[in-house]
């Protein structure tokens, strides 16, 4: 009875620090998230005055430098997001796609709605709100735009996987220079092959096993696969072996060495203590349903 | 010919005026609401005529200019006392109380995106004001409002819509009466009536009134309302 005390202490510490540790595991989550719209949020800001390199780069062919922050830049956004950029960089009177120069057109005369593709075919023939047209530069640009929004991803940021953030966004019309890109390859090539080989077999099959995620990085249960390492030479099974034949009427329920038994434990267990009562003194009562009793 | 061109001018004149009307409206409420939170105002400024207004802020072209409408005002004696923090038996030298100037802008642009928003905490921070109010005729984009919790450590942005500010909600009568209560009121509060502060009703920080009032999340406002029984019936509320 003294050490009663003493472990109820120790439990409810244990309690403590458990809750501690639910806290900071939510509050942790809760701070990347925010941290994640922040980075939007100032990816967006810096987004609004691209691209910075003007002549003679174009909306068609973005400068090397400009096309790759800005692929990099919008890897966390979701479309909203997009969207939203779409609008601030509006209202300082840019085109929509954020790798263009030129300001939006400003559609004359009123009216809320443009009639468009009314000398092609029928089903060019198009009835849009006039806000739609002036948020672009040119319909070209609208097709840019439209095209990178569609490659974001709708799940947040904080949410995906490792697969869905290392994806990559393509434009358009990739840059037609090279200059820029081959430098950038250049940078990436590791002369260190054997080890960098290695590494990126993990790093694959940690991406595959989807255990690079944000949730499982800072998880409540922490798991470490540990591989069984297997020295000896590896056997066959054979036919021979000696204590094969007691298994044999059990063997078809065998799922990969281990088989399931039938019965719940405690029953298994209340038949053994009666062949243990038969020997012993006869008591027949089992550990369970004796509180009818009292 | 004539008739119409001279048709046309009505109207405009009208269009303006009710724009001009509009304006004072809601710079008067503007007014009334920081001076009700605390600020020092003179009753001259609150309680400006239409014509007074006019005159002072109509600019050459005869349209209102909002620039000029812009003011601060600073906190009051009794209002530091109400945002004070009490001495303590553990606290002997509490914190100033986190108030300060206030600054009121009104903003003309027909958007207000991120960096309206920037260029307005950036003017806060550089002016030392401690609270701003940004009143814009347009809604604001989400995205600028993100902007407002990044900068909370440095300035706190309010933002109100000018077809808000109309009428001054404050004053219709089926509005209680609401007074912020200090911290000292709010401890003796609690302590009366032996609860935690999570124990009393609520007002959401988005209310209508705790907005006009500047509330802060744990500030415990007390509403007086009339009762046909008691006379008067105060109840107090956690702000959330």
């Amino acid at each position: 009875m003294s050490s009663y005390p003493a472990t109820s202490a120790t439990s409810s510490k244990t309690k403590e620090e458990r809750d501690r540790e639910v806290a900071l595991y939510h509050a942790n989550l809760i701070q990347q998230r925010k941290d994640i719209e922040l980075e939007i949020l100032l990816s967006t800001e810096t987004l609004i005055d691209y691209p910075l390199a003007r002549s003679p780069y174009d909306a068609s062919n973005p400068s090397p430098a400009d096309a790759k922050t800005f692929k990099e830049l919008l890897r966390p956004f979701q479309p909203s997001d997009y969207d939203a950029l779409i609008v601030e960089r509006n209202i300082n009177e840019h085109c929509g796609y954020a790798l263009c120069p030129n300001p939006r057109v400003k559609e004359e005369g009123g009216g809320r709605f443009r009639i468009l593709g009314m000398n092609g075919k029928a089903k060019d023939f198009k009835v849009v709100e006039k806000e739609e047209l002036e948020k672009w530069c040119s319909p070209a640009c609208a097709k840019r735009a439209l095209y990178v929004r569609v490659q974001l991803s709708e799940t947040v940021a904080w949410e995906r996987g490792a697969m869905e953030n290392a994806a990559n966004i393509d434009l358009l019309d990739e840059p037609k220079s090279e200059d820029g890109s081959l430098a950038e390859r250049m940078e990436k090539m590791d002369i260190e092959t054997d080890n960098a080989a290695g590494k990126k077999d993990a790093a694959n099959l940690a991406l595959e096993r989807g255990d690079k995620t944000m949730a499982a990085r800072n998880a409540l249960v922490n798991i470490n696969i540990q591989e069984k390492d297997v020295s000896k030479v590896p056997q066959a099974p054979s036919l021979d072996d000696k204590d094969l034949s007691g298994r044999l009427d059990s063997m078809h329920l065998t799922l990969e060495g281990h088989t399931s038994t039938f019965g719940s434990r405690r029953e298994r267990r209340h038949n053994e203590e009666l062949d243990g009562a038969n020997i012993d003194d006869g008591e027949e009562d089992s550990e369970e349903d004796t509180d009818w009793q009292l | 010919m004539a008739s119409t061109d001279e048709d046309r001018m009505r109207k405009q004149r009208e269009a303006g005026e009710r724009e001009s009307a509009k304006l004072w409206r809601a710079c008067r409420t503007v007014h009334e609401m920081v001076r009700d939170r605390g600020y020092q105002l003179s009753d001259a400024e609150v309680t400006m005529s239409f014509d007074a207004f006019k005159q002072k802020y109509t600019t050459d072209d005869g349209s209102i200019s909002r620039k000029m409408m812009n003011f601060s005002a600073s906190p009051t004696l009794e209002m530091i006392k109400r945002y004070s923090n009490p001495v303590t038996a553990h606290d002997l030298h509490p914190s100033s109380p986190d108030i300060g100037t206030i600054w009121v802008e009104f903003l003309p642009d027909s958007n207000v995106g991120i960096k309206q928003m920037r260029a307005f905490a950036q003017h806060l921070t550089a002016n030392n004001f401690h609270t701003g109010i940004l009143i814009t005729g347009v809604n604001i984009t989400p995205a600028a409002l993100k902007i407002i919790p990044a900068v909370a450590s440095e300035t706190r942005i309010e933002c109100f819509m000018e077809a808000d500010l109309l009428v001054n909600i404050t004053h219709h009568e089926l509005v209680p009466q609401h007074v912020l209560l200090s911290k000292e009121e709010r401890t003796a509060l609690l302590q009366r009536y032996r609860l935690k502060d999570t124990q009393l009703p609520r007002i959401q920080l988005g209310d209508p009134v705790a907005r006009y009032l500047g509330l802060r999340r744990g500030q415990v406002v007390k509403i007086i309302r009339k009762s046909e029984t008691a006379g008067r019936y105060a109840s107090y509320r956690l702000c959330v």
